[in-house]
């Protein structure tokens, strides 16, 4: 009878013991730091712009975030990071346009399928912009020289195959003309050329011409938004112009797959709540960022309509591996 | 521009405060060390430094930022110099004449000269960016593609300069680099060339692990070989400055080096490893006993050293007037600029001059806190070559495969570093010159994107090859560099050959 009674009395405290760890509503995340792959090298935007949110998500996490640069192969190499981590939650990254790009080019074998969507953080439409003494002072001007003197005007872009060399293309491609895409090595040298008049026109984001505009040495004709940039509001869009054409480079976080769903909202909340931070709203705003929040769903949604309209584009402009 | 002497003078001001002191002092420390590991260069060390600086006052942040700048720029030659490992690109130069002089027992010489000529080199570039920063701004706007190309055709015509004693064995090492520097993405229609599959190779083989492999690897394993037969050089440490006789015999090449580093830094996209390659090259061409070079010559390291370190000043030049960086290190600098609220660029000197002058002022004050912090640490870090090689060399080989996993996080690095590695110890078993793989690495991209540019911005005609009057005076200058250079070769040889007939003469007689 004792016997009886000792054994009902551990079974009892086992199954408690078991149903208190499996039936908590929340688990004990995070208990050490995590890791943020950043796809792209220290000191470039998105890398800056991640650590800035990292700083700020420390505070809500009650764990401390490093920031891994793990970069090469234009990107995919840290794509590939992002995805081939342990699921645990311990590794977030974030994933950005290239992950588009890639794979129509045959570049990588993985897709945005190939991650749990976490959020969006920003949207960055491009900017047509030409030096300020060019003939041109609106995107039709430009559209009805390109239509007369074809490949004659060279724009400048920040790579083959790169967002901005896509969103030149797609520009072409709406309106019937034929152009020459430069390509530099980044948006950087692009924009120098531009200011040297070596080439006619760049484009690239507001945001990486900003300093030159400011100081009066180009203007921009136009962005690629539905919605005029709050730094020019002097500037329309491309669709007040007559031509609708919207296009974004984008940058966002992502887990890899299988992470516990219990896990990702910690997560996505202690970063929802850095990104509504009055720092790294400040932040943004210095560096000129077009913050476009989406929720996982949302996100996930976005990445789909961007990868077919992303290779449609590419297709045209030669780009695709097929 | 006139320069506000007043308003310079008050900017040491605002730098001469216990706080910004303080900043400068540790960013200058910061990047010897940084500068000095394999791997770890001055713009990483900026970078991961920038959010650092987040919320603190512009002045005290830009000032860290500064020294961080200046120290690692000269820390690199400290491990070119000990070890024959460039701790960044631009010491890669400093080996040709610093490891030798290491080698040679005069390691506390070549480590004072170093120190020194980075130092004049710094106030040098410093000095032309403060008076004739529109001037030169100017000057780097009229770069475009045609005339990176012909700059990089000037630069590869230093390749003899660097190739030792057989010029078909530096010609051969040369177009060897230019073949590799074709693998990876082609740069204007983006198709993968010669990456065998492997994603890592598409931006080709990284600069950083194989200048690790080629050089550190390579002598790490050609120590091994012989590591039983010779024995160490006794070297002096217990020198902090140069000799009077050293800096006259250098003076020509702390000038030469220090005007090449600032106009080649002040070009967008070329840096301190140009720089330090055509100071060299021009000094030996000029010095009176070009056969003595490669031999630990320190007319040598003073020109590298000035050359890489002048190059700060001459990068800062268009980052400040134009907003348009001159580096890698001020690409990632004018980020840490927005951050902090300011814009690059003409408005900046309107708006912002006290905040540009104390830029000018944090950098002077950072090249004489660098020449002090360097002296002091100049025992500790010269103590590594008493360590014996049995030690030493396994030390090394952990520290380069460490530093070259550290620039990309990525292990098919490490990979690529022990395959470089072993390629440079071949090379150098059968008297390949190693620096021209160097030179093709950085200039042959260069050369090959911006003719590509240049072509599809002329519709695929060469005649705008010709078109522009910097271009012509570059190639005209890189022909005559060439054939300068292969009398300089000719009169090299004929000396050694009176030299060996004379030693031969000692031997008979």
């Amino acid at each position: 009878m004792r016997k009886k009674i000792v054994f009902m009395v551990s079974l009892l405290a086992i199954f408690g013991l078991v149903t208190s760890v499996f039936g908590q509503k929340k688990p004990d995340f995070p208990r050490k730091s995590v890791t943020v792959i950043c796809p792209w090298s220290a000191g470039g935007g998105t890398d800056v712009l991640l650590r800035a949110l990292s700083k700020e998500t420390e505070k809500f996490l009650g764990q401390s975030i490093t920031v891994v640069n793990n970069t090469g192969g234009g990107g995919g190499i840290g794509h590939a990071a992002i995805m081939n981590a342990n699921p645990d939650g311990y590794t977030v990254g974030m994933i950005t346009f290239e992950l588009n790009s890639l794979p129509p080019q045959g570049l990588i074998p993985f897709t945005y399928k190939d991650y749990d969507p976490l959020m969006r953080i920003n949207a960055d439409p491009p900017a047509l912009t030409v030096k300020k003494d060019s003939p041109f002072n609106n995107v039709k001007d430009f559209i009805a020289y390109a239509k007369t003197h074809p490949s004659e005007i060279a724009i400048g872009n920040s790579g083959p195959g790169s967002v901005w060399h896509i969103a030149a293309g797609l520009m072409a491609q709406q309106t019937g003309v034929k152009v020459k895409y430069v390509p530099y090595d980044g948006a950087a040298p692009a924009v120098t050329s531009l200011v040297g008049g070596h080439i006619q026109a760049v484009s690239v984001s507001v945001a990486e011409v900003r300093a030159q505009v400011d100081a009066g040495n180009l203007k921009i004709l136009g962005v690629m938004d539905n919605k005029r940039d709050p730094l020019y509001p002097n500037v329309p869009t491309f669709k007040e112009q007559g031509i609708d054409v919207t296009f974004y480079t984008w940058r966002g976080l992502a887990l890899p797959k299988k992470v516990n769903p219990a896990i990702k909202a910690i997560l996505s909340d202690a970063f929802k709540k850095a990104f509504d931070s009055q720092e790294f709203q400040a932040f943004a705003k210095k560096v000129g960022l077009n913050l476009a929040y989406q929720n996982d769903k949302d996100f996930a949604k976005f990445l789909e309509t961007n990868a077919k309209d992303v290779e449609a584009v590419m297709k045209t402009l030669g780009l695709t591996k097929k | 521009m006139n320069v506000d002497f007043g308003m310079l003078y008050h900017s040491f001001g605002n730098i001469f405060t216990l706080n910004v002191m303080f900043l400068i002092v540790v960013g200058v420390t910061g990047g010897i060390v940084v500068g000095a590991l394999p791997g770890l260069t001055a713009t990483m060390g900026v970078a991961l430094l920038i959010p650092l600086t987040f919320g603190r006052p512009p002045v005290a942040s830009l000032s860290m930022l500064m020294g961080i700048y200046t120290g690692a720029m000269y820390g690199g030659a400290i491990s070119a110099i000990l070890i024959r490992t460039p701790g960044t690109p631009a010491a890669a130069a400093t080996i040709l004449e610093g490891y030798p002089m290491c080698k040679k027992g005069m390691a506390g010489s070549a480590m004072a000269m170093s120190l020194f000529s980075s130092f004049i080199g710094g106030i040098i570039g410093c000095a032309i960016m403060i008076f004739m920063s529109p001037l030169i701004s100017g000057f780097a706007l009229e770069f475009g593609p045609v005339e990176y190309f012909a700059l990089a055709i000037f630069g590869l015509s230093v390749i003899i300069s660097v190739s030792g004693r057989s010029l078909v064995k530096g010609m051969m090492v040369g177009f060897f680099g230019l073949l590799l520097s074709s693998m990876g993405l082609d740069p204007i229609s983006g198709y993968p060339r010669f990456t065998f599959g492997f994603s890592e190779l598409m931006e080709g083989p990284n600069f950083i692990p194989t200048l690790i492999g080629l050089f550190a690897v390579s002598e790490v394993i050609a120590n091994i070989e012989k590591m039983l037969k010779t024995e160490k050089v006794k070297a002096k440490l217990n020198q902090y400055l140069p000799s009077w006789s050293e800096i006259k015999r250098s003076t020509g090449a702390l000038i030469k080096g220090s005007l090449l580093g600032t106009v080649i830094g002040s070009i967008p996209g070329a840096g301190g490893d140009i720089a330090a390659f055509v100071a060299y090259a021009e000094t030996k061409r000029s010095s009176k006993t070009p056969e003595l070079f490669g031999t630990g010559m320190v007319e040598g390291v003073a020109a590298t050293e000035a050359a890489n370190n002048s190059c700060q000043g001459g990068a800062m030049i268009p980052l400040l007037s134009l907003g348009v960086p001159g580096d890698a290190v001020t690409a990632v600098l004018l980020g840490a600029f927005v951050i902090q609220g300011l814009q690059p660029g003409p408005l900046l000197y309107k708006d912002h001059m006290d905040l540009v002058y104390a830029i000018f002022a944090a950098m002077i004050v950072a090249q004489f806190v660098m020449q002090f912090v360097g002296m002091v640490g100049m025992r500790f870090f010269a103590k590594v070559i008493l360590i014996e090689n049995a030690i030493l060399m396994p030390m090394i080989l952990v520290l380069s495969m460490i530093g070259s996993y550290a620039m990309r996080g990525n292990v098919f690095d490490v990979g690529l570093t022990i395959v470089f590695g072993i390629i440079g110890f071949l090379m150098q078993k059968y008297d390949f010159p190693l620096s021209p793989i160097l030179l093709a690495l950085i200039l042959g991209p260069m050369a090959e994107s911006n003719l590509r540019r240049a072509l599809v911005i002329s519709g695929g005609h060469a005649s705008i090859l010709f078109s522009r009057p910097i271009a012509i005076v570059l190639m005209v200058l890189a022909v005559t560099f060439l054939v300068l250079s292969i009398f300089t070769h000719n009169k090299i040889e004929k000396r050694l050959a009176e030299l060996a007939v004379k030693d031969d003469d000692m031997t008979l007689t």
